[in-house]
């Protein structure tokens, strides 16, 4: 049986105590990877092992990144945020409530098919990339994308943070034996703002319904580069380039952010349909927060 | 690996599967730390590794290496967070309060070192997002933590606002998973995977008691038992057998090893569809049907079976006269008439220290150490069920029941069959999955409502039929409880269960009236709405309770009321306000005695009762300080060998312990003659509750719970913000009226009240239990996915005291802990519909479901 990493466990663990994850653990606890460099282009080099309440909290990172702080200091609980690392969030599984449940098979277990399927709820996915339902999970991987953020894999090329998604059948496309090292961002746009907000029932401690992230850069009263993702709504953490377009170029304005935040998307299901109008809500807030 | 654990060094070779919390509390003995949701959100487990909390139920204990941890236990018993929790009553059950108080005492710490003065409310709230409790204590919680950091409490010791406050603040509490007896073994339980089956159960090997014991020694290391009576299960998660190994790892290995062969039978899960007469029969005939579960608070109401619909009689009051006159005004479109479909959700009950037993049988009788709500009612079904020569029932302390607790669950039976066959003690703790699935939840309703009120004649007429949905388990009575409400109008109600293939209800908090409230007080709503009519004052027109219309009065003149919006607002965020009444009735044990002793010079205080959180020790210790109020007193609760105690259920246990503990005051305030406490020991008397005047409702007692005359009455008013665009409903304020007469002990009355409104807006906004249609797996089965309200969620709460009207109860009060939460959600749903003039029909009001409406 492959060999699954453990990094703050703060998944894993769970996934050990049901049963869902049987097989030998490589803890990497003393592995390192806890260090924050600058790159020689001047971005930044997180190790995999930083903590999320470290990308949250670190104050070169926060002047650096604040999509991404805001991103980290919303999700989950302030104790998960201090045991779960950069590479956990990124590679974590699937919360879909089938997946969780030791009654269950699915493709993502190693069986067949999607149990969740033919109860989808009001939790799943709007845009069908099928198999799965679930929406991703990573909070801090939609993030990532904005920045074009680029993945370091032991013996390995690296790829882009968006290259570790790509399709419903799986939660990352990375092998089992593969083991994310660090994440890489480009240097930082001066004078960058950012925007994060969820949707959920609760207030918080809550897997988000939708969540929305935005930064952008505005000279001389136009955007000169904007970056916008969305989570909550595909089987992957979903960037948005064709808002980031709407809005490049033009001078930010209420109208412009609830016409660039214009989605035409197809629910997969009925059950899902709100979250169109929900996501582009969010859209709309969250430029609002990053003017 | 090496560590220093509070203050100390200390090895360990963890495995690799084996959290922190595993060694803490098994390894190094320490169980102040709780493992509640194994999922890292409810934050009972929080620990500090080098001063950062940390959930230890999702951290790899070997982690921990060269860390330094420190527990509940090793922050000492001093902190001004501590003191603070036990002065402002910060707690109710107390399981979740070790992980509260090791987050705040760090959130403490850093704000004493940086800043100043006062943090505010949505500061704390902030640093203790990752924490629930459900028995609903936010708003003291809040503000001890506030207190704490101002500094109030850095040179005094706090005035503990209940007896049992210090030890659950230090982790010294003990609860029923804490217990750990020597030779003890750890028992998992075997259970359906299948809905509807013929089942056969094979055990690896069915003479021997024992696969791997040694035949030198006299007692077996592990062993099997049956639970499963006949051959059908019913239910995917229904006990088959159980097992017991030496640990919890290999006694699930030896579950795997039991053989169990399906022979599947149809099932029918969702109950609309297992109303269709085509739909499969759960109870064939008359002899299973007998045999079906019940989730009512003793007896059911008497039904007749058609398939798998179960239905009551009609409970009428000139029923004719109410259908008759329905159905001219709905014929005739009158103002003052409404007819709709209500809907609501399964709530489970989510204590937080989940169901756990562990049996020692031996030669000389049973002890069970279990977490329930019944102690004297458990010893006397466990005599019955297995005739030891005599039954200890012990709990000490009870992290929550919420009516989940009051019967021999799957978890004693198992422990108390497995410790009888292998000689051993045996521990059962159900895991959070099966506590999710297979404790009873307060079942799902379907409620059709019809209302014809006219603006000053009083309701005219009012039917209600409602559909219960507790899986295989009948008895829901939501209806029927309209009789006892709102005047002498003519009336038609009707009961109905519907069963399916899913786990059987129990009884919750207020059994029926959430669900009753939500139907009928948004049909009051809708009638004033409709007819122009002031809501609060039609509500007083057509309500005779006296009580409850001093709340009226009192509502009507608060600024919350008299400022809500007179029309539905527009714009994203919208404000308003929502009223809704509450009904219960009155109950107590009058079998109840109080044992008071002199002993070392201080009064102990016996009774076979136990404190759920809902601070009973406390209403002991009240009435007895006041007879003497310079003695050291002592309350002992939580064993079953103390004089007859009351179940702590159907909000009977203040009326019945309070004037019982008075009498025995009294009594020894006799005996004493003036003469100090020191000078009279070894003296003991043994107070009773003594009658009320002019009699009961009910002239006999059931199963020791007598019904007395009187209804208690609440009234909530409730403020909401609504998002909209995103379908969010934010509680802002909420107003409690409760009208159970003289309070025992204010600041715990307060903190139930206050807990009451916090699990009323987790059934208006967020909990639902969630059963797969087609497998009857309970999907809600985690507290990812079986969302319980937090902090943040929790509104600013006034809660005010009608206490007049009780003067026929010997101490003047009754207990509140049920009507208390009966009609939140109905607020939550008129406050809704005042806001955006969307009638939610369906609970919870998920942001899906608003936005949906609102769209309409």
């Amino acid at each position: 049986m492959t060999a699954e990493y453990r990094a703050g466990g703060t998944d894993l663990m769970e996934r050990r105590a049901s049963g869902r994850s049987t097989g030998p653990i490589i803890d990497l606890y003393d592995r390192g990877l806890r260090s924050i460099e600058t790159t020689e282009e001047g971005g930044f080099r997180i190790g995999a092992m930083v903590t999320v309440d470290t990308l949250a909290t670190d104050p070169a990172l926060t002047a650096a990144y604040p999509a991404l702080a805001l991103t980290a200091g919303a999700l989950a609980t302030p104790q998960i945020r201090r045991a779960a690392t950069l590479g956990g969030v990124l590679l974590q599984r699937t919360r879909c409530r089938y997946y969780r449940n030791e009654h269950y098979e699915c493709l993502k277990t190693g069986g067949e098919g999607c149990p969740a399927r033919g109860n989808p709820g009001e939790r799943a996915v709007v845009l069908d990339l099928g198999p799965c339902v679930a929406p991703h999970p990573s909070s801090v991987a939609m993030a990532l994308l904005t920045y074009d953020a680029v993945a370091e894999i032991e013996d390995r090329p690296s790829k882009p943070v968006a290259g570790l998604y790509g399709d419903g059948a799986r939660d990352h496309l990375l092998d089992a034996s593969d083991l994310l090292t660090a994440v890489t961002l480009p240097p930082p746009v001066e004078g960058e703002r950012a925007g994060y907000k969820r949707a959920a029932g609760r207030a918080s401690a809550e897997w988000p319904l939708a969540e929305a992230v935005a930064h952008l850069t505005v000279r001389d009263g136009v955007v000169v580069r904007a970056g916008v993702a969305v989570g909550g709504v595909a089987a992957v953490p979903l960037r948005l380039p064709e808002v980031e377009a709407a809005l490049t170029g033009n001078a930010p304005s209420e109208e412009l952010f609830a016409r660039a935040a214009r989605l035409d998307w197809t629910p997969a299901f009925p059950e899902t349909a709100y979250k169109i109008g929900l996501t582009a809500t969010l859209i709309g807030d969250v430029l609002a927060q990053a003017l | 690996m090496r560590l220093t654990f509070n203050g100390g060094p200390r090895e360990h070779d963890p495995g690799p599967d084996d959290t922190a919390a595993d060694v803490i509390r098994t390894a190094f003995g320490a169980t102040g730390t709780k493992v509640s949701c194994g999922a890292g959100v409810c934050g009972a487990c929080t620990i500090l590794v080098d001063g950062e909390p940390k959930v230890s139920c999702l951290l790899p204990a070997a982690h921990l290496d060269g860390t330094e941890v420190t527990t509940v236990e090793g922050v000492g018993g001093d902190h001004p967070v501590q003191r603070a929790f036990v002065e402002c009553d910060a707690l109710q059950c107390g399981f979740c309060t070790p992980g509260f108080v090791t987050e705040a005492v760090v959130f403490h710490d850093r704000w004493r070192k940086d800043r100043e003065g006062t943090p505010s409310r949505e500061e704390v709230a902030d640093a203790l997002t990752g924490h629930l409790c459900r028995c609903g204590a936010y708003e003291n919680i809040l503000t001890a933590v506030q207190k704490a950091c101002a500094g109030e409490f850095d040179d005094r010791e706090p005035v503990p606002a209940r007896v049992e406050a210090p030890a659950k603040v230090t982790g010294t509490a003990e609860y029923t998973v804490d217990v750990t007896l020597p030779g003890m073994l750890h028992g998992v339980i075997v259970r359906s995977r299948l809905p509807h089956a013929r089942v056969t159960v094979t055990f690896p090997e069915m003479s021997g008691q024992s696969l791997r014991s040694d035949p030198a020694e006299e007692t077996p290391h592990e062993g099997f038992v049956r639970l499963l009576d006949g051959d059908v299960v019913r239910y995917a998660g229904q006990p088959i057998a159980a097992v017991a190994a030496e640990t919890p790892a290999q006694a699930r290995e030896l579950a795997e090893s039991v053989t169990v062969s399906y022979e599947p039978l149809p099932s029918v899960v969702d109950p609309e569809e297992a109303r269709r007469d085509d739909a499969p029969a759960i109870f064939p005939d008359a002899a299973a049907q007998k045999n079906a579960p019940s989730s009512a608070e003793g007896a059911g109401f008497p039904g007749r079976w058609r398939g798998n619909v179960r239905s009551g009689y009609a409970s009428a009051w000139r029923g004719r006269t109410a259908r008759r006159r329905l159905d001219a005004a709905e014929e005739r479109n009158a103002p003052g008439y409404f007819a709709a479909t209500f809907t609501t959700a399964g709530q489970s009950h989510t204590a937080l220290e989940p169901h756990a037993s562990v049996a020692d049988w031996r030669a000389d009788g049973l002890t069970l150490y279990t977490s329930t709500q019944a102690l004297p009612h458990l010893k006397a079904a466990a005599a019955k069920r297995w005739n030891p020569p005599k039954v200890d029932i012990v709990a000490h302390h009870v992290g929550g029941g919420f009516g989940s607790k009051l019967g021999l669950g799957a978890d004693a039976v198992a422990a108390v069959e497995l410790s009888r066959k292998l000689g051993r003690p045996v521990r059962v703790a159900m895991s959070r999955a099966e506590e999710l699935t297979d404790t009873g939840y307060r079942p799902g309703t379907r409620s059709e409502l019809r209302m014809l009120g006219t603006p000053t004649g009083g309701l005219a007429a009012i039917s209600l039929d409602v559909s219960g949905h507790g899986g295989v388990s009948t008895g829901s009575m939501v209806a029927t409880l309209g009789l006892l409400m709102y005047g002498r109008g003519p009336r038609h109600f009707r009961d109905r269960d519907v069963v399916g293939n899913a786990p059987p209800a129990s009884p919750f908090r207020g059994p029926g009236g959430p669900p009753f409230a939500w139907a009928v007080e948004q049909g009051v709503d809708e009638i004033a709405h409709r007819l122009g009519a002031d809501p609060l004052r039609l509500r007083r027109t057509w309500d005779g309770n006296r009580r409850r219309r001093a709340l009226y009065e009192i509502a009507a003149e608060l600024p919350l009321w008299r400022d809500r919006p007179a029309t539905p607002q527009t714009g994203r965020y919208r404000r308003g306000v929502g009223a809704a009444a509450a009904n219960w009735i009155y109950t107590a044990d009058l079998d109840t005695k109080v044992e008071l002793t002199v002993r070392e010079g201080r009064i102990v205080a016996r009774t076979a009762t136990q404190d759920i959180g809902t601070g009973v020790r406390t209403v002991i210790r009240n009435a007895v300080r006041e007879v003497f109020p310079d003695a050291a007193i002592d309350v002992e609760v939580g064993h079953s060998h103390a004089p007859h105690g009351p179940v702590a259920g159907g909000s009977r246990s203040t009326a019945s312990v309070g004037p019982a503990a008075r009498d025995a005051a009294g009594k020894l305030a006799a005996r004493l003659d003036g003469k100090p406490v020191g000078e009279a020991e070894g003296v003991t008397v043994l107070g009773e509750r003594p009658k009320d005047r002019r009699g009961s409702a009910v002239p006999v007692s059931m199963d020791h719970l007598r019904i007395g005359r009187g209804l208690a009455g609440a009234v909530h008013i409730t403020e909401v913000e609504v998002d909209t665009l995103l379908g969010h409903t934010r509680v802002t304020r909420v107003w409690g009226g409760v009208a159970v007469g003289a309070i025992y002990n204010r600041a715990a009355a307060r903190n139930q009240c206050e807990g009451g409104i916090v699990q009323g807006i987790g059934y208006a906004l967020y909990e639902e239990r969630v059963t797969d249609p087609r497998t009857g797996v309970v999907l809600s089965a985690n507290l990812e996915d079986y969302r319980l309200p937090g902090v943040k969620d929790t509104p600013e709460m006034t809660i005010h005291f009608h206490e007049d009207g009780w003067d026929h109860v010997p101490g003047g009060g009754i207990g509140l802990g049920e009507v208390c939460t009966v009609s939140v959600a109905a607020s939550v749903g008129n406050a809704i519909f005042n806001a955006t003039g969307f009638r939610a029909l369906d609970l919870p009001i998920r942001p899906d479901r608003l936005l949906e409406g609102m769209s309409r």
